[in-house]
C-alpha cells in the first residue's frame, strides 16, 4: 500500500501533530497498539463508530463515570425522600385518607424517579464534561480528509507536544503500521483565528440578555405601585354573575340586593327555645322566674357541668369583657372608672362581690339570682350595654359561674378554707 | 485455540459498506425537494393538528364541560388517551435500551426512529393530564415550589403526583438518550453539509453535534454513559407505566384494584408501542428505500415480540378473571361480567379480538413476511389497546358499587377532536424528524455491521 | 457486538462421567438423613404434623422453583435465538429434568389432602365449610379447592412441566449426534407455545400450592411474584452447579467469567424484578386498605414477623442489588458463590415468609363448641416466627432430593457439542 507524506505548505503556523489514515478498523487497532507500545501518550484514534478492541490497545483506563453516576442516583433517591418528608411530614402535614404523613410505601415511586432522573442527568452531563465537549473546533478539522472521520475513515492523530514525538520517526512508525496516508497538521498562523469569532460572543451575550427580559418584567411587576386593578389573564371565577349583600339591584324599588330577614323564619342555629339556657328563665304555668341554678344541658345535649374548665373559661371571658369597668377583682374599679377620675369625674361600676351589709343594703350582685346576672350580661343595665352580640350564651354562663366564684372567694369564712391550706394564712 | 473472524473483507471494501450506510441514511434528509407523499402526509397531519388546537382552545376557554366526562365517569377519553400514548412511547425505550442490554444488534436499524417516536408520544401523552386539570395554567402548582399559600406543598402520596414525576423523568431521560445517540450522526451531517458547501446547515448541525470528532477516548466514555443510560432507562420504562397503572390500582374500584396491573400495563405498553413503530416505519421504509437497513427479519422479530407481549396481556386478562371469581368479591365479579355484557360490551369485544386474537396471526411465517398485512394488524392492535384502556376506565366508573350511581357516557366532538389533534401532532413531528434529523443510527449500524471487524487479526498480511 | 466464534477446546472434558452419580449419592444421603430427622421432629412437634407439612410445602416450592426457573431460560434461549447461554444450556436442561422426581416428592402433600388431612390447607378443614363463618369462601370450596381437583391439577402441572422439559432436553441431546440445525429450528418453533403453557402452569401452581394457604386472601400478581423469586433461586443454583462442575474438571475451557457475568446479571435483574412485584403487591394492598387484602400484610408488618420482613427487604433486595450492580462481583468466583448461596438462602426465607405466618390458626370456643377460624386471624401475639428445627431439616432433605434428581440426569455431554450457536457462546464477551 503506497503512503504519502504531505509536505507543509508555506505560511503555516506551528506543527500541531500528525494525522494518519487507515483503511480498516482492525488495522487501526493494531496501529494504535504499536503507537501505545512505543510509549506515545498524547495521541488519539478517530473512527465513525467505536472500534472493538481499541480501548486496551490504546491503554485507555476505565472511566470513573459509573461511580459518579451511582453517587448521583443515590443522592437523587435520598433527595426525593427528603423532599417528601419535608413537604408532607414536616412543613405542612395533612391527613389524607388516613395514611401516615411519613408513608414510605407511598413515597417510594417519587424517590425512585428522582434517583433515575439525577443519575441520567449525571450520566449525560458527566460524559460531555469529562469529554470536554462541546468543543466545536479542533486543529484536525483543518484537514479535508478528516471530514470523512464521521463517514468511513479511521485515523490516528499524534500531537507534537508528546515527549516521544519526532516528526520523522513518528511518521515512519505510522507508515509501518499500515497507514494509507500520513500528513502533518499545522495550526493557523493567524492568532486572531485562535479566538472565538466576535459575532458568536455577541450572539451569546445578546441572547442571554434577551432571555432575562421576561424575568426582569416579572420582578418589576411584583413591586408595582400602580393603582389599576391586576390584569386578569384568566379571570377564573373572580367575576361571578351573582349579587353580594350590599350591592345595588334595580329590580326592586329600594334598589337593594339585600332583602332583609324573611318574616316568620329563623336562621339555622338561631332557634333559641330553651328559655333556661338562652334567657336564664325557669318557666312554668305560674310564670317565669330567674333561675338560681345553672342550665342542666347545653342545646346540643351535652350536660352542663360547673367544673374547673368552665371557671377558667369564665375567668378568661370576664377578664376580656368585664374587667374594663368592674376590675379584675370585681369591685368596680376598672380602667374606665380610673380614667373617669382622671378627667375629674367620679364613677364606679357595680361592685360585684360585696356582700349586703347589716341593714341589707348593697350586695346587689351577690343577691341576684344566676338568671338575672345572665340577663344583665346579655342586655345590660343603666350605663352598662348589653353584651349579647359579643359573648355567646355558653360563655355568659361561664362568666356567671366565675363571678360566683369571685364572690365566694371574697366573702368566705375561715372555715371555708380547705384543711390542708389553713396553715398558709398569716 | 483458533480464532476465526466471521467475515473476511478486502481492504477498501469495508469502507464502501460504511459509505453506503452514510449515503442511504443521509439522503433522506438531504433531498432537495421533499418526497410528494411526505408533503401530502404532512398536510394531513397538520390539518389534524389544527383540529386539535381548536379543540384545546374551546376546552381551555370554556371548561371541561365541553368533554363528555361527568360526575360518575369522570375519567374517559382523556385518561384513556394519556395511557395509550404513554404506552406507545414505551416501545422506543424498549428498543433502545432493553434490546441494547440484551445485545440484540438488529435494533440499530430502528432505534433512532423508535426513540423519536417515544419523545413525540410522551409529549402527546403529557397534554392530557395537563388539560384535564381544568385550569391548566395552574399546572405549576404540581411542582414543589415555595409559594404564598403557606407554602402549600404537593401531595406526594398521590399516584397522580407520582405520574408527574414519572412522566417528566421519562420525557427528560428519553430526550437525553435520543440526543446523545444522535450526536455522532449529527456530526456526520455536519461534515457532509460542509463538504457540500451548505454553510448554514453545517453550522446548525455543527453546534448540535458539539464538535464531535469520533475520538476513541470520547467513544470510551460515550459507550459507558450510553450503557448506563440504557441500564437506567430499562427500570424507568417499567416504572413509568407501573406508576400509570397505580393511578387505577391504588383505588378500591372493582376492576381497577388488582395487584397485577403494573406488569400487565408494562406488557401492554410494549405491545402497543411496537405496533406503532411498525405502523410508522413500514410505509417510510418503503418510501425511502431503506429495505436493506431495516430488514425483513427485523420486522419479523418485532412481530414475535408483539405476539409475546400480547400473550402476556392475555394471561393477565385470564388471571384477573380467575381471581375475580376466586376472591368471592361480588363487586369484582360483577365488574367483569359488566365488561363483557354491560353497556360497553362492544368495546370489550373489540379489545379481546384485537389484543388476543389479532396477534395470533403472527405465528404464521407468511404473515410475518407480508408487510401490508402486518401494517393492518398493527393498526388493529393499537385500536385494541385503546379499547382496553377505555374498557378499564369507563366500565368500572359507569357501573360502580351503587346502582343509583350508574351512568351513561358519550364522548363529544371535542374529545374526538383533541385525540385526532394529538395523532396529527405526533405524525407531524415524526415527519419533520424524518426530514431533518438522522433517522437511522448510522454510527451504530456501522458498528454492528460485519465490516466493523474488517482488517482484524485474521486478515493480517492481506495488504501492503 | 462480536460475531466471533470459537470452537470447543480439544482438551476440554465435556462428558459427565461419574459426576452425576456422585451427585445422586450426596443427594440421597442428605435426603435420607435429614428426611428421617424431619419425620422424628415432625412427630415430636406435637401439632399433628402441622409444622412438618408447612415446612414441607415451603421446601417443596423451593425445590420445584429451581427447575421452573431454569426451564424459562431454556425456552427463552430457543425463542430469541440466544447465543451466550448455549454453553450452559445443557446444565439447565439437566436441572429441568428434575421435574418428575420433584413432583413425585410432592405427592406426600397430595396424599395427605386426599386422606383428609385438614391442618395444612384451611380449605380442607371441616370448619371452612361453615357458611356463617366463611361466607365468601364457599363458592370455591366445591368447585376449585377440593382435594380431588387440587390433586388433579397437581398431576397436570407435573405432566406439563415434565413434558416440556423432556422434549427440549431430548431434542438438545439429539443434536449432539447429528448437529442438524433443523433441530434448533424445531426447538425454536416449539418454544413459543411451550412458553405460553409454562406461564399459565407456573401462575396456577403458585395460586394452588402457595396462595391457597391463606384461602381468603388473593393477589393477581402472586404467580408472577413466585416466578420472579424462582428465577433468582434458579440462577443462583445454576451458578453453583456450573462452578461445581468446573471444579470437578469439566468444561473448564468452555465456561468462563463472561458467562458467570451473564448469570450474575440475570440474578441481579430478577432480584430487582422480584422486588418490583413484591413492592407492587404490597403497596397496592396497603394503599387500597381493604381489610380482606391487608390482613395478609397485617401479620407481616406488625408483631414478630416484621423483623423477617425487614430482613427480606434488606437481605433479598437491598444488599444484593447494590453489590451485584458492579461488574466485579459477578465475575470473581468467590463473590459469585457468595451471592448465589446468599440469594438461595433468602429465596427460601421469602417462601417461608409467604407461607409460615398462616401457620397459627385462630381457634375460638362457643361454649364447648370449638370453631377453627383459620389462618391470619386473631391477635398478633399469637403469630410467632418460631423458627423450628423441622423447618430446616425438611428443607435440607428436599434439597437433597433435588440434588439427586439433577444428578440423575447429569450424564453424557455436559454441553451441546454440535449446537450451531455453541461457537458464539464460547467466544462470548461482555460489552
Amino acid at each position: 500500500m503506497a503512503t504519502e507524506i504531505e509536505t507543509n505548505g508555506n505560511g503555516e503556523g506551528e506543527l500541531y501533530g500528525l494525522l494518519a489514515e487507515f483503511d480498516t478498523p482492525g488495522e487501526l487497532v493494531e496501529a494504535a497498539r504499536k503507537v501505545h507500545d512505543a510509549g506515545i501518550t498524547e495521541f488519539d484514534c478517530y473512527s465513525p463508530f467505536p472500534v472493538h478492541g481499541i480501548d486496551p490497545a490504546m491503554g485507555i483506563k476505565r472511566t470513573i463515570l459509573p461511580l459518579i453516576i451511582f453517587g448521583g442516583g443515590f443522592s437523587g433517591a435520598m433527595g426525593g425522600l427528603a423532599l417528601q418528608w419535608y413537604c408532607n411530614a414536616h412543613a405542612w402535614t395533612w391527613n389524607i385518607s388516613g395514611k401516615p404523613t411519613w408513608s414510605i410505601p407511598a413515597n417510594i415511586p417519587v424517590a425512585y424517579e428522582c434517583a433515575i432522573l439525577i443519575a441520567a442527568l449525571t450520566s449525560f452531563l458527566g460524559m460531555w464534561i469529562f469529554n470536554k465537549l462541546p468543543q466545536v473546533w479542533h486543529p484536525f478539522f483543518r484537514r479535508d480528509r478528516f471530514a470523512h472521520v464521521t463517514d468511513d475513515a479511521f485515523f490516528i492523530g499524534i500531537e507534537a507536544r508528546d515527549r516521544r514525538f519526532d516528526q520523522d520517526k513518528t511518521t515512519k512508525l505510522l507508515q509501518d503500521a499500515g497507514a494509507i496516508n500520513v500528513e502533518n497538521v499545522y495550526l493557523d498562523p493567524d492568532p486572531a483565528k485562535k479566538q472565538m469569532p466576535k459575532w458568536i460572543t455577541a450572539f451569546i451575550v445578546a441572547s442571554t440578555a434577551f432571555a432575562l427580559v421576561p424575568f426582569a418584567i416579572a420582578a418589576k411587576a411584583r413591586n408595582s405601585k400602580s393603582t389599576e386593578p391586576h390584569i386578569h389573564i384568566f379571570p377564573d371565577m373572580d367575576y361571578q354573575p351573582k349579587y353580594k349583600s350590599d350591592q345595588m339591584m334595580d329590580v326592586f324599588a329600594d334598589e337593594r340586593a339585600n332583602r332583609g330577614e324573611i318574616q316568620g323564619t329563623v336562621a339555622r342555629g338561631w332557634l333559641t327555645t330553651d328559655d333556661l339556657f338562652y334567657r336564664g328563665l325557669e318557666t312554668s304555668e305560674a310564670g317565669a322566674k330567674w333561675t338560681t341554678a345553672f342550665p342542666k344541658t347545653y342545646p346540643d345535649g351535652r350536660p352542663f357541668v360547673v367544673d374547673m374548665d368552665l371557671l377558667q373559661r369564665g375567668r378568661n371571658r370576664f377578664e376580656i369583657y368585664c374587667t374594663p369597668c368592674h376590675g379584675y377583682d370585681g369591685r368596680g374599679n376598672g380602667m374606665i372608672p380610673e380614667r373617669v377620675k382622671l378627667t375629674g369625674g367620679l364613677w364606679q361600676a357595680r361592685n360585684l362581690i360585696e356582700a349586703p351589709d347589716k341593714d341589707g343594703k348593697g350586695g346587689v350582685a351577690v343577691q341576684m339570682p344566676n338568671g338575672q346576672l345572665f340577663n344583665t350580661i346579655s342586655n345590660g343595665y343603666n350605663t352598662m350595654m348589653g353584651y349579647a352580640a359579643q359573648i355567646p350564651h355558653a360563655d355568659r354562663w361561664a362568666i356567671v359561674a366565675y363571678v360566683r366564684a369571685l364572690q365566694r372567694a371574697q366573702n368566705a369564712a375561715q372555715t371555708d378554707i380547705p384543711a390542708d391550706q389553713q396553715g398558709s394564712l398569716r | 485455540m483458533s480464532t476465526e473472524a466471521a467475515v473476511v473483507h478486502e481492504p477498501g471494501k469495508a469502507r464502501e459498506a460504511f459509505r453506503a450506510i452514510t449515503r442511504d441514511v443521509s439522503s433522506v434528509a438531504e433531498a432537495q425537494k421533499p418526497h410528494k407523499l411526505w408533503l401530502v402526509a404532512l398536510a394531513i397531519a397538520v390539518t389534524a393538528f389544527l383540529i386539535g388546537v381548536y379543540s384545546v382552545y374551546v376546552l381551555v376557554t370554556t371548561g371541561i364541560g365541553v368533554w363528555g366526562n361527568h360526575n360518575m365517569v369522570d375519567w374517559a377519553w382523556d385518561i384513556t388517551n394519556f395511557v395509550w400514548w404513554i404506552g406507545i412511547g414505551h416501545a422506543g425505550t424498549l428498543i433502545s435500551a432493553v434490546l441494547y442490554l440484551t445485545r440484540q444488534t438488529w435494533r440499530v436499524s430502528i432505534n433512532r426512529a423508535a426513540e423519536a417516536m417515544t419523545i413525540f408520544a410522551v409529549m402527546c401523552a403529557g397534554l392530557f393530564p395537563l388539560l384535564h386539570t381544568g385550569r391548566p395554567w395552574f399546572a405549576w402548582w404540581m411542582l414543589p415550589l415555595p409559594n404564598d399559600m403557606g407554602s402549600m406543598w404537593p401531595q406526594f402520596r398521590s399516584p397522580l403526583m407520582w405520574d408527574v414525576f414519572a412522566v417528566s423523568t421519562y420525557l427528560t431521560v428519553s430526550i437525553l438518550f435520543w440526543y446523545m445517540g444522535m450526536v455522532p450522526d449529527l456530526a456526520t451531517f455536519r461534515d457532509r453539509c460542509a463538504m457540500q458547501g451548505k454553510k448554514i446547515r453545517a453550522i446548525i448541525y455543527g453546534v448540535l453535534s458539539l464538535g464531535w470528532r469520533g475520538s476513541a477516548r470520547h467513544w470510551h466514555r460515550y459507550e459507558r454513559a450510553y450503557l448506563i443510560l440504557a441500564g437506567l432507562s430499562t427500570p424507568l420504562v417499567f416504572s413509568v407505566h407501573s406508576v400509570v397503572s397505580f393511578d387505577f390500582a391504588t383505588s378500591q374500584l372493582p376492576g381497577w384494584h388488582t395487584t397485577i396491573f403494573p406488569p400487565y400495563f408494562v406488557a401492554g405498553a410494549i405491545f402497543s408501542g411496537f405496533a406503532m413503530v411498525l405502523t410508522l416505519l413500514l410505509p417510510l421504509r418503503f418510501l425511502f428505500n431503506l429495505q436493506h437497513i431495516i430488514k425483513q427479519e427485523h420486522i419479523g422479530a418485532m412481530c414475535k415480540i408483539m405476539l409475546g407481549t400480547g400473550m402476556m396481556v392475555g394471561i393477565a386478562y385470564a388471571t384477573e378473571f380467575f381471581i375475580a371469581w376466586y376472591s368471592g368479591n361480588p363487586f369484582e365479579l360483577f365488574a367483569f361480567r359488566s365488561r363483557a355484557f354491560g353497556p360497553f360490551w362492544w368495546a370489550y369485544f373489540a379489545m379481546v379480538s384485537c389484543n388476543v386474537l389479532v396477534p395470533q396471526f403472527f405465528w404464521v411465517k407468511w404473515v410475518r413476511n407480508n408487510n401490508i398485512l402486518i401494517w393492518v394488524l398493527c393498526i388493529l392492535i393499537n385500536v385494541g389497546m385503546w379499547f382496553e384502556r377505555f374498557v378499564i376506565i369507563a366500565t368500572s366508573l359507569a357501573r360502580s358499587f351503587l346502582p343509583s350511581a350508574w351512568a351513561h357516557y358519550h364522548p363529544t366532538r371535542y374529545d374526538v377532536g383533541l385525540f385526532v389533534g394529538t395523532i396529527g401532532m405526533f405524525v407531524m413531528f415524526f415527519l419533520l424528524f424524518f426530514r431533518f434529523l438522522p433517522v437511522i443510527a448510522m454510527s451504530e449500524v456501522k458498528g454492528a455491521s460485519p465490516e466493523a471487524h474488517a482488517g482484524g487479526p485474521a486478515t493480517k498480511g492481506g495488504h501492503h | 457486538m462480536s460475531a466471533l466464534t470459537k470452537s470447543l477446546h480439544p482438551d476440554d472434558k465435556v462428558k459427565a462421567g461419574k459426576l452425576g452419580s456422585g451427585m445422586v449419592k450426596v443427594g440421597i444421603g442428605l435426603a435420607a438423613l435429614f428426611g428421617i430427622l424431619s419425620i422424628i421432629l415432625g412427630a415430636v412437634h406435637g401439632d399433628n404434623w402441622k409444622r412438618f407439612f408447612y415446612a414441607y410445602v415451603i421446601g417443596w416450592m423451593f425445590i420445584v422453583s429451581i427447575p421452573i426457573g431454569m426451564l424459562w431460560l431454556v425456552l427463552l434461549h430457543h425463542l430469541v435465538r440466544g447465543r451466550w447461554a448455549t454453553a450452559v444450556r445443557r446444565l439447565c436442561e439437566c436441572m429441568t429434568l428434575a421435574f418428575p422426581v420433584v413432583f413425585i416428592f410432592g405427592l406426600p402433600i397430595i396424599i395427605a389432602l386426599l386422606a383428609g388431612y385438614s391442618d395444612l390447607y384451611y380449605w380442607n378443614h371441616p370448619d371452612a365449610r361453615n357458611a356463617a363463618l366463611n361466607p365468601h369462601m364457599q363458592h370455591k370450596l366445591s368447585a376449585w379447592l377440593t382435594p380431588f381437583w387440587f390433586a388433579f391439577r397437581f398431576v397436570v402441572y407435573g405432566a406439563i412441566y415434565t413434558g416440556i422439559s423432556m422434549y427440549f432436553a431430548k431434542k438438545s441431546r439429539e443434536q449432539d449426534d447429528s448437529g442438524d440445525p433443523k433441530i434448533s429450528d424445531r426447538m425454536r418453533i416449539a418454544s413459543g407455545p411451550a412458553m405460553i403453557l409454562y406461564a399459565f402452569t407456573t401462575c396456577a401452581l403458585a395460586f394452588d400450592v402457595l396462595m391457597s394457604i391463606a384461602p381468603k386472601w388473593y393477589s393477581t400478581i402472586y404467580g408472577v411474584g413466585y416466578w420472579a423469586t424462582s428465577e433468582v433461586g434458579a440462577f443462583s443454583a445454576l451458578a453453583l452447579l456450573v462452578l461445581w462442575v468446573q471444579r470437578n474438571g469439566r468444561l473448564v475451557h468452555s465456561i468462563n467469567e463472561e458467562h458467570y457475568h451473564d448469570i450474575g446479571k440475570w440474578n441481579f435483574s430478577f432480584t430487582f424484578f422480584w422486588a418490583y412485584t413484591a413492592f407492587s403487591q404490597f403497596m397496592l394492598q396497603w394503599y387500597g386498605n381493604m381489610p380482606e387484602e391487608t390482613v395478609w400484610y397485617k401479620y407481616r408488618m406488625f408483631g414478630e414477623w416484621q423483623w423477617v420482613s425487614i430482613a427480606i427487604l434488606v437481605g433479598y433486595w437491598a444488599f444484593p442489588f447494590v453489590f451485584l450492580m458492579s461488574r466485579w462481583t459477578k465475575r470473581i468466583v468467590p463473590s459469585l458463590v457468595f451471592f448465589s448461596v446468599w440469594q438461595l438462602a433468602f429465596h427460601w426465607l421469602n417462601l417461608y415468609w409467604n407461607a409460615m405466618p398462616s401457620y397459627d390458626w385462630e381457634v375460638t370456643y362457643e361454649g364447648t363448641q370449638k370453631l377453627v377460624q383459620g389462618p391470619l386471624m386473631g391477635s398478633l401475639a399469637h403469630h410467632h416466627v418460631g423458627l423450628s428445627a423441622v423447618d430446616f431439616t425438611v428443607w435440607i432433605a428436599l434439597v437433597g432430593v433435588l440434588i439427586a434428581a439433577i444428578g440423575r440426569n447429569l450424564t453424557g455431554n455436559l454441553i451441546p457439542t454440535k449446537d450451531p450457536t455453541l461457537g458464539m457462546s464460547l467466544a462470548h464477551e461482555q460489552l
